[in-house]
């Protein structure tokens, strides 16, 4: 498969522009080679094919998430430049950590073995702990990467036994093997029970789903921001895949719907209650990650539901995760405006004053926000009432009113951030927009708003 | 095209507003200009309306879910849209003598909800309903949290939220119906042929009767409505109490009758109950407040009470009175809020301690005022009195206990009015400096009085869009058990 081996010489590429050429070009080398990336892929959409003897499938499913996965990337790397612009040392090196990340999320999307699951969540994970420690000297990006390692590999253990359960049972690591057995004996068998849990805990911890959240607050805000972006965005569209291709194959017993439901109610509520209570803007944003995260997995819940209309769960989980990115950048950008212009403060009241300064970016910021809580009209909406459509459709109704009522509490701290951009600021505040930052805010605006009028746009 | 035309036109003059930010008297000139014509559209639609259900566009947008761009309007919808496009001159010309902070910016709020507005009256797909029904929230909510009174803050947000619980609530009913509908359509035609058993029925009603029921609002899903009516600065307490309430009862006619037809008939009692009783009790409350706006606020949860009883009767005088009465109601409360901010303007508040004993001073306004309250104790000859008839007899015509009910709340109704109308204007002279009414305040209530009169007359005038769809519904809703 030549886009992964491209964006692995990228990566590499990178690093050795590092040493010798001067570090503006290090994005826009990024961006042409992640657009070749894209390329390559778009090629092979009407061609599924296997590779390395069927360990990797690239299907339409996966390739669809591998170009919204490159296509945000692209995103995030057109911020780099500015973002980077007082850093001297080691950017080649994050830009780089970012792309391998990255390839390991197109394994995650692709696997059709286990042994490639892991893998893939371990390229995606290791570079992400490097990154997230990447301001040295700060004490709260050290913290962040080195709590961030800890539970990080303990999760990874734990995925790694489940995988050797199942193959204790199986004597294969293919996901079609596993399919089938368990189509064979299925229903209480100790082992496999176990297995698939630990499998589903160890991406339960990268999807950051309650009771396996507790990294996520204190890495989004510890991290550099534009790291945060990356992965509330583009791993976060990553493990939702991993964890699709994994349903996809085993369906969802009994056992597992029951652990999966408690594990969507557990991020919904303690996603959006615990959100209600935050003032730091990058905390409201980790929390806000696990409450949407709560509405992926119950879109993942409905696996096998009668669905209406084709409405596939593999879609769904697509246009959710690619318009929550969508929304997730241009937030960070304007965050990041924002921080700068009140001298490094990350409260929710850096927004004041954005109206009178800068209409546009305050529009834009309203229309990411509503996006976010998921009001009509923006892409948020449609990704949520998809989310509600399938699990009315797999019959969780119960399930799907609670995650209405925590819908609810999430337009309230959504529209609060709203109206801090539209209160006039206690003493007159410059935001500062580079040109290229207003272009990507921008973009992901009418991103959200095309999605949201056209979502057929975005599907399998 | 008189439909795109209904949503444009508030669209593109509140954008250019937004954009330009004109000067206040620009602003307002703008927008009342845009309004007019939205007026004139909506007169020519009424004009030209024949009796039959009009569907001016069908056609797909998101098959997957059924979400269909399906426009048109039947008499009921033509009559809200009527009402929303009589209304909204006489909102944007509230500016005028009680302005609100940045003219501009308040009057690109107000439009963007007036198109939400005629969006919500014109659709026929369930989806695209609650989709404008939720857009509407969305400029009023900055409207009160920007230029609210008192604890705007708070307020606003258990308004926003209130709704929005509702709004949710519809919106997973939709999706629940949506997938029991031939073809996953959410074609209101489609849901209505959704074969959905009793016991569905009994929980899906109340799921869906949630969202209008806040809207309206009704016992006992009202406490966000005082409060905010108070705070809410005159021009969004137009929108809220004369439009926005009458979203739920287009919704309750538009949703429950047609798709739930046996879970409505199986609550039918109860909820007129619900009704009744919150209306009495409202109206009770209404006679013991010592502030106008507050007063008129839950006169408006009163009258809406029985609005809502009134529709839930089943029978051809209910429904037509109710929906009839809307339109009463609706201009009803525009005159009551503007009065209340004429003495707001001359008083410095909204307390009848600060008025009284103005009548001598005031002439042409105690004159005028005792017009409008003539209309809010439905004095024959007033656009009220029609309305009251009707919901009065399809009560009876149900249940003579509920009659009775409505009769006492007729009876209340009067007494508080009148009360508040004594409090305000009669007593002992007092010797303060007031100004009588002015030219601009005559040109706002003159035409309202007039049309309060007209309507009276000619009731058919209203009563005509509603008969045949009225009909239409209780004969397609199969007979009950």
């Amino acid at each position: 498969m030549s886009a992964l081996i491209l964006i692995s010489v990228l990566g590499v590429v990178l690093l050795y522009l590092g040493l010798f050429a001067r570090k503006g070009i290090l994005a826009p080398v990024g961006i042409i080679g992640l657009l070749g990336v894209m390329a390559l892929f778009w090629t092979g959409w009407h061609i599924p094919h296997a590779w390395l003897g069927g360990m990797l499938e690239f299907d339409r499913f996966s390739i669809a998430f591998n170009l919204g996965m490159a296509a945000i990337t692209v995103l995030i790397f057109l911020f780099g430049p500015d973002y980077y612009e007082r850093m001297e040392r080691h950017v080649a090196e994050q830009y780089a950590l970012m792309l391998f990340s990255l390839a390991g999320g197109f394994i995650l999307s692709a696997y059709h073995n286990l042994l490639m699951l892991f893998l893939g969540y371990e390229i995606l994970s290791i570079p992400l702990y490097v990154l997230a420690g990447a301001k040295k000297y700060s004490l709260r990006s050290s913290e962040a990467s080195l709590k961030y390692f800890l539970l990080g590999s303990f999760a990874s253990a734990l995925m790694l036994m489940g995988v050797a359960l199942l193959y204790s049972l199986t004597g294969s690591f293919d996901l079609a093997r596993l399919g089938e057995y368990m189509a064979g004996h299925g229903e209480g068998n100790l082992v496999l029970g176990f297995g698939l849990f630990f499998v589903v805990v160890g991406l339960a911890f990268k999807v950051g789903a309650v009771p396996f959240h507790f990294w996520v607050p204190d890495v989004y805000t510890g991290s550099p921001t534009l790291i945060t972006t990356f992965m509330a965005s583009v791993v976060k569209m990553a493990a939702f895949a991993g964890f699709y291709r994994l349903i996809a194959a085993t369906g969802m017993p009994g056992s597992l719907a029951t652990t999966m439901a408690l594990l969507v109610l557990a991020t919904l509520l303690v996603g959006n209650v615990a959100a209600l209570r935050q003032t730091n803007f990058k905390r409201l944003m980790a929390y806000s990650s696990i409450s949407h995260a709560g509405f992926l997995l119950l879109a993942l819940l409905s696996h096998g539901g009668t669905q209406g209309g084709g409405l596939s769960v593999g879609g769904t989980l697509l246009f959710y995760t690619f318009t929550y990115s969508l929304a997730t950048v241009g937030l960070f950008i304007l965050f990041i405006i924002a921080k700068r212009a009140n001298l490094g403060a990350e409260h929710n009241g850096i927004f004041q004053g954005l109206w009178h300064a800068n209409p546009w970016l305050a529009l834009c910021g309203l229309a990411l926000l509503l996006s976010m809580a998921g009001i009509p009209l923006t892409a948020g909406f449609i990704a949520k009432y998809q989310v509600f459509l399938l699990a009315i459709g797999a019959g969780w109704l119960k399930v799907m009113g609670f995650g209405v009522l925590m819908a609810l509490l999430g337009v309230y701290y959504y529209i609060m951030v709203a109206k801090e951009m539209f209160t006039p600021a206690a003493q007159p505040t410059t935001f500062v927009a580079a040109r290229l930052n207003w272009l990507v805010i921008t973009l992901c605006t009418a991103g959200i708003l095309l999605l949201g009028l056209w979502p057929s746009l975005v599907t399998l | 095209m008189e439909l795109l035309a209904l949503l444009l036109i508030p669209l593109v003059a509140g954008s250019i507003l937004l954009v330009a930010r004109p000067a206040a008297a620009t602003a307002r000139g703008l927008a009342f200009t845009s309004t007019l014509l939205t007026l004139a559209v909506v007169l020519w639609l009424w004009y030209n309306w024949t009796g039959d259900a009009v569907t001016v566009l069908s056609r797909d947008w998101v098959p997957a879910w059924g979400l269909r761009l399906s426009f048109g309007y039947s008499g009921i919808g033509l009559l809200m849209l009527v009402l929303t496009g009589v209304l909204y001159p006489f909102i944007i010309a509230t500016g005028y003598k009680q302005p609100v902070g940045d003219a501009s910016l308040v009057n690109a709020l107000l439009l963007y909800c007036q198109a939400a507005l005629f969006g919500v009256f014109m659709v026929q797909n369930a989806i695209l309903f609650y989709i404008f029904f939720e857009t509407s929230l969305i400029p009023i909510f900055f409207l009160l949290l920007r230029w609210g009174g008192e604890h705007k803050r708070a307020i606003t947000v258990r308004f926003f939220l209130y709704t929005l619980m509702g709004g949710l609530a519809l919106l997973f009913s939709i999706a629940y119906t949506t997938l029991q509908a031939p073809g996953h359509s959410a074609d209101f035609s489609a849901l209505a042929a959704a074969n959905i058993p009793l016991a569905t029925q009994k929980w899906l009603f109340w799921t869906m009767f949630l969202a209008f029921a806040i809207k309206m609002p009704v016992f006992p899903f009202h406490s966000w409505q005082p409060e905010t009516y108070t705070m809410a600065p005159t021009q969004g307490t137009m929108v809220l109490s004369a439009i926005m309430g009458k979203m739920g009862i287009y919704g309750i006619v538009a949703f429950l009758y047609p798709i739930l037809p046996e879970g409505t008939a199986y609550w039918q009692d109860f909820v007129i109950w619900l009704c009744l009783i919150g209306a009495l009790y409202a109206a009770v409350i209404a006679f013991r407040q010592e502030n106008f706006k507050r007063l008129v606020a839950y006169s408006s949860m009163s009258h809406l009470g029985l609005m809502a009883a009134a529709l839930f009767t089943w029978n051809a005088y209910g429904i037509s009175g109710g929906l009839y009465q809307t339109f009463a109601h609706g201009v009803l409360m525009i005159c009551l809020f503007y009065i209340v901010g004429m003495m707001n303007l001359r008083v410095g508040s909204n307390r009848f301690a600060d008025m009284g004993g103005l009548k001598t001073r005031m002439f042409r306004f105690a004159l005028m005022f005792m017009l409008i309250v003539g209309n809010a104790i439905s004095m024959p000859l007033t656009q009220s009195f029609p309305g009251e008839w009707l919901m009065f007899n399809g009560l009876w015509q149900l249940n003579h206990w509920m009659a009775l009910a409505g009769v006492v709340l007729i009876i209340l109704g009067a007494v508080y009015m009148l009360y508040a109308y004594q409090r305000v204007l009669l007593g002992p002279d007092r010797d303060v400096p007031i100004a009588d009414a002015d030219d601009q305040e005559h040109f706002f209530l003159v035409p309202l009085i007039l049309i309060i009169f007209l309507v009276g007359l000619f009731p058919n005038l209203a009563l005509s869009l509603v008969d045949g769809p009225v009909q239409h519904l209780l004969n397609a809703i199969p007979p009950l058990p």
